[in-house]
This record gives C-alpha cells, sequence and structure tokens, in this order.
C-alpha cells in the first residue's frame, strides 16, 4: 500500500468514463447556452446527437484497451480496476445497448395532442443516461468492493431519476419512488454484506477476500454477509422473492427509460455480480456439481433462480397489462440468468455474457415498439397492440422477431442463449445435480414462457382493431431514430443467431 | 469493561435492524427515508469499527465515499417524493397503488 500512486494508469483505465463526462456536460452546456432558442424537435436532436457521439468515442477509447488473452486478466491501479475478456465484451455491451436505447427518445414523443409531452428536458435525460452507462461501465471493470458499490450507486441513482422522468404522469412518479425505495434497501443490504466481508478479511480487493477466505474457511458470519450480498443483488436484477419493483417500474416508467432498466442494467449487474462471486468468493462457493456437498452460496443462488423462474413464468401467464408481462418475462429471465451465472465454472463467462447482451436487444426491441405505438395512443393492455401489423407493419415484424427471440425460438439469437447457457450448465455434471435440475426446470419453464409470448403476438398480428376495443385504427409514423434503433435490434438478433460465434468467439 | 469490536457490531446490527423494520412497516415516506439512512449509518458503523480493529485504513476510505453517496441518495429521493406529491397529493405509500394489472 505504500507504493506510489500512478495517476496515469488511473486515467488509462477510465478512458471511457472520462469520455462519457466530457460527453455529459458538453450535452449540458450547449442546452443551457442555445437550447432555449431552437425548436422543441432540434434540441432533442442535438442532444440525443451529443449522446450518440460521447458514446461512440467511448467504444473508441475501450476499443483501444489492450485486452489480454483469454484466461488473463491486467490489473490496474493497485488491483483497483481488472481488465479483460469479459469487462471488454461488458463495456463494449453497454455503451451499444445505451446507443439503441438513447435513439428511443425520438419516437417516444406523442405527436397527437393526446398527451403532453414527456422529454421536455431532454439534454438532461441524456446527460442522466451517460451517468448510468458510467456506472454500468465501472461495474465491468470494479475489482474491489469500493468501486463496485460507486458504480453500483451511480447506476442506479440515474435510473432513478429516469424512470420518473416523466412529470406529468402519476405513473412515472410512482414507479420512481417504488424502485427508490427497494433499490435504496438494496444498496443498505449489499454495503453491510460487504463491511462484514471487509471485517473477516480486512481488505476490499476481491483477490485477496479470495485468499483470505481460503484459509480461513466459511463461518456463520460470512453466511450472513453472504446472503446480505446475495439479497442486495437479488433485488437489483429483480430475482424473485426480491422481485416486486419490477412490474411497477417496467409499467410506470417512460419506455427508453424501461429499456435501459431492463437491457444495460442487467447485463453490467450480472458480469459484476459473476465477478463478484467467482473471484472474491470463489473459495466458498460450495458445490453444485454433486448432492450433500459443501454448502455455500451455490445454492442460495439455485434457490433465488429457481423461485425466479417458477415465479416470473407464472405470474406472467395471468398478466393483461402488456408491459407488465414483459417485466415477468424479466424476472423469469433473471433466472436463468442466475444458472449462467452458477455455469460460469464450467465454460467461462461466454454463455453468461451473451444471454444477457441478446435478452437486452430483443427487450430494446419490444419496448422500442410500445414507445412508438404510444406516439399516437396509449399502449399498455394487450389489447391495444391488436391491429398492429396493419398499423404499421415495420413495427410488427421488429415485434415479431424480438419477442420470438425473447420465447427462445431458433435461428434466432434467443434460442442460442438458452442452448449455450444450458448446455454449460449441464457439463457440469450431466442431469444428476442441482444445476442439472436447475436446467431442467430452465427448459420445461421455458415452454411455458412461450405461451403468453405468443399471446402477445397473436394480439399484434391476427387480432383486429375492432370498434369495440380500446385499440387504435391509426396508421403510425416512426421517427427516423426509432426507426434506426428497431432496425437494427432485430437485424443484431437474428444475426447474433445466425453467427454467435462473433460473440462468445471473443471468450475462447 | 473494555468497550470492544463486538459492542461495536452489535450496535450496528441493532442499528440496521430497527432501520429494515422501519422501512417495512412506516407508511410515511420521508420516515422510510430516514430509516434507509439509517440502514447506511449502520454499515458505515461497522466498516469504522473493523477498520479499527483490523488496523487497515480501507474501511475509513469507503465511509467518505458512503457519505457521500447517501448525500446523493437523499437529494435524488426528495426531489422524486416533491414530484409524487405534485402529482397525488400525498407521501403515504400505501395511497401508492395506481400500478397494476
Amino acid at each position: 500500500m505504500n507504493a506510489t500512486i500512478n495517476y496515469a494508469e488511473l486515467v488509462y483505465a477510465l478512458r471511457p468514463e472520462i469520455a462519457l463526462t466530457l460527453g455529459l456536460l458538453l450535452a449540458l452546456g450547449y442546452d443551457m447556452a442555445f437550447g432555449r432558442r431552437m425548436s422543441d424537435c432540434a434540441r432533442r436532436g442535438v442532444a440525443v446527437l451529443i449522446g450518440i457521439v460521447t458514446l461512440a468515442s467511448a467504444v473508441f477509447q475501450t476499443l483501444h484497451t489492450n485486452v489480454p488473452p483469454v484466461g488473463h486478466a491486467a490489473y490496474w491501479f493497485h488491483g483497483a480496476f481488472v481488465y479483460d475478456t469479459l469487462a471488454h465484451g461488458v463495456r463494449l455491451g453497454v455503451f451499444g445497448l445505451s446507443a439503441l436505447t438513447l435513439l428511443l427518445i425520438a419516437g417516444s414523443i406523442p405527436h397527437s395532442a393526446l398527451r403532453t409531452p414527456h422529454f421536455k428536458h431532454p439534454a438532461e435525460y441524456v446527460a442522466i443516461q451517460l451517468l448510468a452507462t458510467m456506472g454500468f461501465s465501472l461495474m465491468a471493470v470494479s475489482n474491489n468492493l469500493l468501486i463496485a458499490f460507486l458504480g453500483f450507486e451511480l447506476a442506479s441513482l440515474s435510473l432513478y431519476v429516469m424512470a420518473g422522468f416523466d412529470k406529468t404522469s402519476r405513473a412515472s412518479a410512482e414507479a420512481s419512488l417504488k424502485y427508490f425505495l427497494f433499490g435504496g434497501m438494496a444498496a443498505a443490504f449489499m454495503l453491510f454484506g460487504f463491511s462484514l466481508i471487509y471485517g473477516m478479511t480486512g481488505t476490499i480487493v476481491l483477490p485477496e477476500i479470495a485468499r483470505a477466505l481460503a484459509v480461513q474457511g466459511p463461518s456463520p458470519l460470512l453466511l450472513v454477509a453472504l446472503v446480505m450480498v446475495l439479497v442486495g443483488f437479488g433485488y437489483k436484477a429483480a430475482a424473485a422473492p426480491f422481485h416486486q419493483w419490477a412490474p411497477d417500474v417496467y409499467q410506470g416508467a417512460p419506455a427508453p427509460a424501461a429499456a435501459l432498466i431492463a437491457s444495460a442494467s442487467k447485463l453490467a449487474g450480472f458480469a459484476f455480480f459473476a465477478r463478484l462471486l467467482f473471484s472474491g468468493l470463489g473459495t466458498v462457493s460450495g458445490d453444485a456439481i454433486n448432492f450433500g456437498g459443501p454448502a455455500g452460496w451455490i445454492m442460495a443462488v439455485i434457490i433465488i433462480s429457481a423461485a425466479s423462474m417458477l415465479l416470473g413464468n407464472i405470474a406472467a401467464l395471468a398478466q393483461t397489462n402488456a408491459r407488465r408481462l414483459i417485466a415477468y418475462s424479466a424476472i423469469a429471465h433473471a433466472g436463468i440468468m442466475l444458472l449462467g451465472v452458477i455455469a460460469v465454472r464450467a465454460e467461462g463467462a461466454g454463455p453468461l455474457f451473451y444471454y444477457a447482451l441478446t435478452y437486452g436487444i430483443a427487450t430494446i426491441g419490444v419496448f422500442g415498439v410500445f414507445a412508438a405505438i404510444e406516439r399516437t395512443a396509449p399502449c399498455q393492455r394487450i389489447s391495444d397492440l391488436a391491429g398492429l401489423w396493419k398499423r404499421s407493419p415495420f413495427l410488427a415484424l421488429v415485434l415479431f422477431v424480438c419477442v420470438l427471440s425473447l420465447a427462445g425460438i431458433p435461428p434466432l439469437a434467443g434460442f442460442f442463449g438458452k442452448f449455450y447457457l444450458f448446455a454449460a450448465a449441464l457439463y457440469l455434471n450431466g442431469l444428476m445435480s442441482p444445476a442439472g435440475w436447475l436446467a431442467f426446470l430452465a427448459i420445461a419453464m421455458s415452454a411455458v414462457g412461450l405461451y403468453y409470448y405468443l399471446v402477445i403476438l397473436k394480439a399484434a398480428l391476427v387480432t383486429n382493431a375492432t370498434a369495440g376495443t380500446s385499440a387504435s385504427t391509426e396508421k403510425i409514423r416512426v421517427p427516423l431514430g426509432t426507426v434506426i434503433a428497431l432496425a437494427t435490434s432485430a437485424a443484431l438478433t437474428i444475426a447474433l443467431g445466425i453467427w454467435p460465434d462473433v460473440v462468445l468467439g471473443l471468450f475462447k | 469493561m473494555t468497550i470492544g469490536l463486538y459492542h461495536y457490531l452489535v450496535l450496528a446490527v441493532t442499528l440496521f435492524a430497527i432501520g429494515f423494520f422501519g422501512v417495512l412497516l412506516r407508511k410515511n415516506t420521508l420516515i422510510i427515508y430516514m430509516c434507509l439512512e439509517l440502514m447506511l449509518v449502520a454499515a458505515t458503523l461497522a466498516l469504522v469499527a473493523f477498520s479499527r480493529f483490523n488496523g487497515t485504513i480501507e474501511g475509513n476510505v469507503f465511509v467518505f465515499f458512503i457519505l457521500t453517496v447517501a448525500a446523493a441518495e437523499v437529494a435524488v429521493g426528495l426531489a422524486i417524493v416533491v414530484a409524487l406529491f405534485r402529482r397525488r397529493g400525498t407521501v403515504d405509500v400505501a395511497k401508492l397503488n395506481a400500478l397494476k394489472n
């Protein structure tokens, strides 16, 4: 600890974050200086453009970082940051997903007088989203508990604001408050767990924690710490039984904000969770290969995962609100991603990363379609989707691709995500192990999931909007930004399904 | 009797429990905020105690950052409450039930 502090290394580690900071200052400064003189549309366009350019420069900085070969990691700034394939992939992934959701902003402005516009301050929204992205990026590279906590909180606090950004909507404010209360409690739990881990090991650097715990072995205090970290993380990831906020937030938040919460936030969260569990607490993981092995966090993760899959899929069957349905399906997907966390032991982080990335892309597509429909009429109930293929064939096509990918139909990316993840889980010790049973449950539950995904598609593609229903028959004009975002997500969903090695190859 | 690590931990756990049950049981949003802060302070206290008895400095450094984060959290939280109160005219969580299936 007496080594000299190398600030050049710190700057090198945080170049993408620095680019994001400069970009958000530019967005705010430009809007403050010139925003009032511009039309709403131009103001929004400039803000989104600055956001996209900023994210592109962050991607550029990330691409010009030396990535160690697979299986190796570089440590920067006395072990505060780690850089390996996972960190590299997650950084690129969250920047890309964040850019896609930024493009949705343009499409979520109602062009009829039906509702008052809720993005009156687009520059502030873009700035806050860049802050959230910075938090995700920090989570991807954090190798100590302090950086991880700061990344988590930076991301969470920004997401609370984004969920409540529509100040004209009663639902948005309520969603934001619920998200904030649950998130604040989760942060406190996680922090208390971190403080106990620090107390037992005397260090906050993950590999050193692992070394200290390997000597000490499991203890009751460690168990308390593990449970608290898992509770905190379960809330953030919306895993059952800590999921109560998710349906409300997905329903009430503005569509672009909900898309970010469902995509980039999940990717960064699960990547960090896998790193924390394997590189920090790997020596007290317990056993997922045989029954009756030593206890550890794997057993707890398996229970949360199974609960999420069961509750998410079964509760989704009963939903009449499309957004809440997507929220419950997100809980089910969180359960599968938790299985992916366990499977990291077998195949590395590749399958988990691929699954979380393709899930995020498909969810952005779905929320983008909802946002575009909301330009003319409310889009909450499943029946509001009726006749979509007549109102806009493009939106119907994107919804078709993205929902089928979420359901896991080949040859779309969602299928191969599930396939590689289950294969990795079964690779641990076949069917006769806790992880194997969990994979079997996940496969069975995916069949249940197929039903409610088809309900959405039936409403959008088969049902006609009749006079009796609330659905509008007005044609939907999709703005350019949304077209780009939706076409990209649909194309990526198909392309990554056909060439999964583009992503998985990074980890081999 | 000397005050040792054990006593600090008991105090921290008690504070955390009070905060947690406050969050679960109270209905007024502002009181719930105060309870959330109490939970963060409990974690802070544990960190300082561990830092002192482990003889490492990281715990104390951690605390500075937690205090900053807690301040930011209050700023965001109160802003959300104000926005909500303008729309709904109440800060009672039992009355916030507009979002359902």
